[in-house]
């Protein structure tokens, strides 16, 4: 029965090529999509944990309560750390960690900036990297211990056994390499290249010694005997802080470490998702697009039931009942979804690398994982019993004798059915091209708003080596403007790109004592406004012809938040009384999202790590960088300083989105494009199906033109409903993703009819390809078999 | 073997009883080659269609190998085909997917019938129809007539007692209709099956040892052919 069932399954598919096609291209790509979205969801959702007791291992973040909200965030006084490990209960193991930066580690000649990190040994056990050498229980616990990860000792060693080696960081401190772990996971928060003790990092910040209980810097991780502690400890560690210092004003929490990368947004101290909730649309759109070719593949199958339902009737009559009825049917459905993953595959294999490269990860079907079999088989059986059971149950169902008394199936409910279902599609559809269009638009607004400066050909460089001495910064700067490469160069204490160094400190006339407001601090030199573009709306920029050294320049939002009028010439106090001498017009510094924060700026060069320098654009950028390139080489040979484009930066702040939005914009065209082939199929069964009407009314003297417009009114009418249904609830989506920004365009009306234009003319086209044979066909053909 | 009692059928429209048989009696017995006459839209093959059943009569009683089937579940019914009843259609309804092979072994398969023993007996069959050389061809690959042979030799795989057969030659020049008949009367004579055909042929029903006239829904003549 099974072979002949297989058999004529196979047959079927041969004879209606074009369904198969059809059928098979949409299953394939909705299962190609599908798998694809899946691998990412699982990669994301794969973040951090690799260890083995991830589920026990809590990440601290830190409460902070000013008077208007709560901030959370991951710093802490470092002496939190023993204040932990004996108060709290149930903690297996502590570790401080400081935040990972680019330092320069050498070996003999070889030289490398990698990412370092400085953590108790608790953070290595915690964290259970496998060791490929070493001992694991001594690591990290003497002052000048390395561990590096296996990339990193390959680099730096070669083939040489690194154990016990002297290294060199930043060409002072002599390191001995107690080990080698494997590298960073890709999809793990942490992603360091060597690990030293925290030892070494008050060492070499010798201030952490007296440093109050209300200086933050560094992050938090504990991993408790097991999670009935979780309550108790979090309850205890509330308290830490205050109960030192009662000024100070942290309260630390446990967030799990499997949430950390997921679930990393806080609002007034409690976590509201994150990443998460672009995860969920993603795996929701999986899903959907799956069930789109699956909702085709009902259609293309019903359409075919005219041809079927003589077979049906046959088979009742010499004895073949539902169910042998169901079986075939079904198994005809899974033999097709099975064709169909083996097309997905060779999609997937072969789109893959341009999606990694697309989204920056590395996603790859692990073949010897069980995991992904399961899925995989899993996932083809859903599919093909999704796609086939209501075929199966339909087209089993009819009854022997109006079949074979040659009754016409009634083309009125099924076809009902089938338009339901080709609307279905087409208000997904629509609805995606609504969300792609607005995701673009917004995206767009973000990218092309103003930020406050010109971030063309701005590079920044970090103030390493032989730059931290002023007197070097100062060589370079002139060397390179007189040689043309650049036209104006100025220091910041930060990344012009990056956050962080906020205080609590400040205070103007007219402040409300106990009222806590975080305020921006940065330090610059000379020549900010020229060199960046920023813009001083009252006042004026540091100038060599004042002594600015109890001067500040503020931006609009600390004016705002002071409420001072006419600010120029006002004092106001940090730790020293300043005069403010300009009002900058708001920059965007981490997040382009969000609005400005309050922020001010003194001048003091010896706080610079970062040279900021405008590229002279009358000269070719790549000349430029390279006399750059030169001129740093010769002054701090020993480093390998790194030019970073402030352009560059900012792209990266738009990854999330952008990537929201290739995903998006991929897998929206796929969606439609299975929608068209579902709409193709339908348009080949109602041509099949009205050729007599048609060759009639041709023979009463219709013209072509006549009858295409009357088959494709019918669709046009499908997918306008489509649009309508889908116009509200795109609506309501789209809003809610914006809700997520400070900054947001509104709704127009432009995506709405981007998308029903663009959803009629694919109709019309689509149809059209097939109407067009009909129309044109002689009327004999049709009419000489009736 | 066919006990029909009062047998009516009749399809409601629009609150009127459009009746199509009325108080139908008969009996067919074993190994009788029955010809159903009448004009069109008098309800013959209503009533063969209610013998087969695949209708089922909206008042009396049928009794079929001496159990009452007047309404029957699926299950048994299947039971039925599988053993009992074979159908020959007027426009043949062959699997078009099927080879003339494939399309004899499906009710063989339905039955469960052992591979061996399956081979045998559509070896026998093509053998016996003459048509050894098309057994790998598509019903649409052959001619009308030749797709009836395959049409009979499908509904005698299954070693059925009775053959129900609604105007068979219907579509059939008179030379291929002849060479049917002329197997449903071997088949009758010589392996005691029973017939029942729907025909409009006076002639064709002569092959036949008994002819129901039928009019208006109603048994007018009941004649035994000598
Ligand atoms: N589903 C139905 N609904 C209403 N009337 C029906 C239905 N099926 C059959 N009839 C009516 O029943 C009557 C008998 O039909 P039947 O098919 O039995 O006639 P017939 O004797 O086989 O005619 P023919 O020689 O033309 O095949 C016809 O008048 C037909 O209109
Ligand atoms: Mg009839």
């Amino acid at each position: 029965m099974y072979r002949l069932n297989l058999k004529i399954a196979l047959r079927n598919l041969w004879r209606n090529k074009g369904f198969t096609l059809i059928n098979l291209g949409g299953l394939a790509i909705g299962l190609a999509s599908c798998m694809i979205l899946l691998l990412y969801v699982a990669y994301e959702y794969g973040y951090d944990k690799q260890f083995t007791d991830y589920d026990k291992t809590y990440v601290l973040y830190n409460n902070q309560k000013t008077a208007s909200e709560t901030f959370s965030f991951m710093a802490f006084p470092g002496r939190l750390k023993d204040e932990i490990r004996d108060k709290v209960p149930g903690v297996a193991k502590v570790s401080r960690l400081s935040y990972a930066e680019q330092m320069l580690i050498s070996y003999n000649h070889n030289n490398f900036k990698k990412n370092a990190v400085f953590s108790d040994p608790d953070f290595i056990k915690m964290f259970d990297y496998k060791v490929l050498n070493g001992n694991k229980n001594t690591m990290l616990n003497s002052v000048d211990g390395v561990v590096l990860t296996e990339t990193l000792a390959k680099n730096l060693f070669g083939n040489e056994d690194p154990l016990n080696k002297t290294v060199k960081l930043d060409e002072k401190e002599n390191l001995r390499v107690e080990g080698v772990i494997e590298d960073s996971p890709k999809n793990s928060t942490i992603q360091l290249d060597y690990i030293m003790s925290w030892k070494l990092y008050d060492k070499l910040n010798p201030w952490t010694k007296d440093s109050g209980w209300g200086n933050n810097y560094c992050m938090m991780f504990l991993q408790l005997q097991d999670n009935s502690f979780f309550d108790r400890a979090n309850n205890v560690l509330k308290g830490t802080i205050k109960s030192h210092d009662k000024e100070a004003n942290g309260e630390p929490f446990m967030h799990p470490l499997s949430k950390w990368h997921l679930y990393d947004k806080f609002e007034n101290g409690k976590n509201v998702g994150g990443k998460i909730d672009q995860l969920r649309i993603f795996f929701l759109l999986a899903f959907c697009i799956l069930l789109i070719a699956c909702v085709n593949f009902m259609n293309l199958s019903t359409a075919k039931s005219e041809k079927r339902a003589r077979e049906v009737g046959v088979r009742k009559a010499i004895g073949s009942s539902r169910s042998n009825l169901l079986g075939q049917f079904m198994f005809e459905s899974i033999l097709l979804t099975a064709l169909s993953m083996l097309l997905a595959f060779v999609l997937i294999e072969v789109s893959l690398p341009y999606f990694n490269n697309l989204l920056g990860i590395t996603l790859e079907v692990n073949y010897s994982d069980y995991k992904f079999w399961t899925v995989f088989l899993g996932l083809t059986l859903l599919t093909a019993f999704i796609a086939g059971s209501y075929p199966a149950f339909y087209l089993s169902s009819f009854d022997p004798v109006k079949v074979l008394k040659g009754f016409k199936i009634s083309g009125g409910s099924t076809l009902s059915i089938r338009k339901f279902l080709v609307i279905f599609q087409f208000v997904f559809a629509a609805c995606l091209i609504v969300c792609t269009a607005v995701i673009y638009q917004q995206l767009n607004y973000i990218k092309n708003k103003p930020i406050g400066y010109n971030r063309a050909n701005l590079v920044q460089i970090s103030t390493e080596g032989e730059f931290s001495k002023k007197e070097k910064r100062e060589i370079l700067k002139d060397e390179l403007l007189k040689s043309g490469a650049i036209t104006a160069a100025t220091e910041y204490s930060l990344s012009l790109t990056s956050g962080g160094n906020n205080t609590y400190g400040v205070n103007w006339p007219g402040k409300n004592e106990k009222d806590k407001i975080l305020v921006n601090f940065r330090f610059t030199n000379l020549d900010l406004t020229k060199t960046t573009g920023m813009e001083i709306l009252q006042g004026r920029d540091f100038s060599k012809d004042f002594v600015d050294t109890a001067s500040v320049i503020v931006n609009e939002a600390l004016v705002k938040v002071m409420g001072m009028k006419d600010p120029v010439g006002k004092m106001i106090t940090w730790d020293q009384p300043l005069r403010i001498i300009g009002v900058l017009k708001d920059y965007v510094m981490e997040s382009p999202y969000q609005k400005a924060a309050p922020l001010l700026i003194a001048q003091n060069t010896n706080r610079a790590s970062t040279i900021i320098m405008r590229l002279n654009d009358k000269s070719n950028i790549t000349s430029s960088i390279n006399k750059i390139n030169e001129e740093i080489k010769k002054l701090n040979p020993s480093y390998p300083t790194e030019i970073r484009f402030v352009d560059d930066n900012f792209e990266r702040k738009f990854r999330d989105e952008k990537l929201l939005g290739t995903l998006s914009n991929w897998f929206g065209g796929f969606a439609i494009f299975i929608s068209c082939l579902g709409l193709l199929g339908l348009a080949l069964f109602m041509a099949e199906q009205r050729k007599k009407e048609i060759s009639i009314r041709k023979v009463l003297g219709a013209s072509t033109a006549n009858i295409l417009t009357l088959l494709n009114k019918d669709f046009i009418k499908l997918v306008a409903i489509a649009n309508l249904i889908a116009f509200p609830l795109a609506y309501i989506i789209i809003n809610k993703w914006l809700s997520g920004y400070e900054y947001r365009i509104s709704i127009s009306v432009l995506p709405f009819i981007v998308a029903i234009s663009l959803s009629v003319i694919i109709a019309i086209l689509t149809v059209s390809v097939q109407s067009v044979k009909v129309a044109k066909a002689n009327p004999v053909d049709a009419l000489k078999y009736e | 073997m066919i006990q029909l009692n009062n047998i009516e059928k009749y399809y409601a429209n629009k609150g009127v009883k459009n009746y199509v048989l009325r108080l139908v009696t008969t009996t067919i017995k074993q190994g009788e080659f029955v010809s159903i006459m009448g004009p069109s839209g008098a309800g013959k093959s209503t009533l063969l269609n209610i013998i087969g059943m695949l209708e089922e009569p909206t008042y009396g009683t049928y009794e079929f190998l001496g159990e009452n089937v007047t309404s029957l579940n699926e299950r048994k019914r299947i039971e039925l085909y599988r053993n009992h009843i074979g159908f020959v259609f007027q426009a043949y309804h062959l699997i078009d997917e099927m080879t003339v092979y494939e399309n004899i072994e499906a009710p063989l398969l339905y039955k469960k019938i052992g591979s061996s023993e399956r081979a045998s007996r559509i070896a026998d069959l093509l053998d016996r129809f003459n048509i050894v050389a098309k057994k790998d061809l598509f019903p649409n690959q052959l001619s009308g007539g030749q797709q009836q042979l395959v049409g009979i030799a499908r509904a005698l795989a299954a070693q059925p007692s009775i053959i129900l057969a609604d105007e068979p030659t219907g579509n059939l020049q008179s030379a291929q209709a002849e060479e049917i008949m002329e197997l449903f009367k071997k088949l009758n004579q010589e392996d005691g099956i029973t017939i029942i055909q729907v025909t409009h042929s006076e002639k064709n029903a002569q092959y036949g040892n008994r002819i129901l006239h039928i009019a208006d829904g109603v048994v007018k003549e009941d004649i035994n052919v000598a």
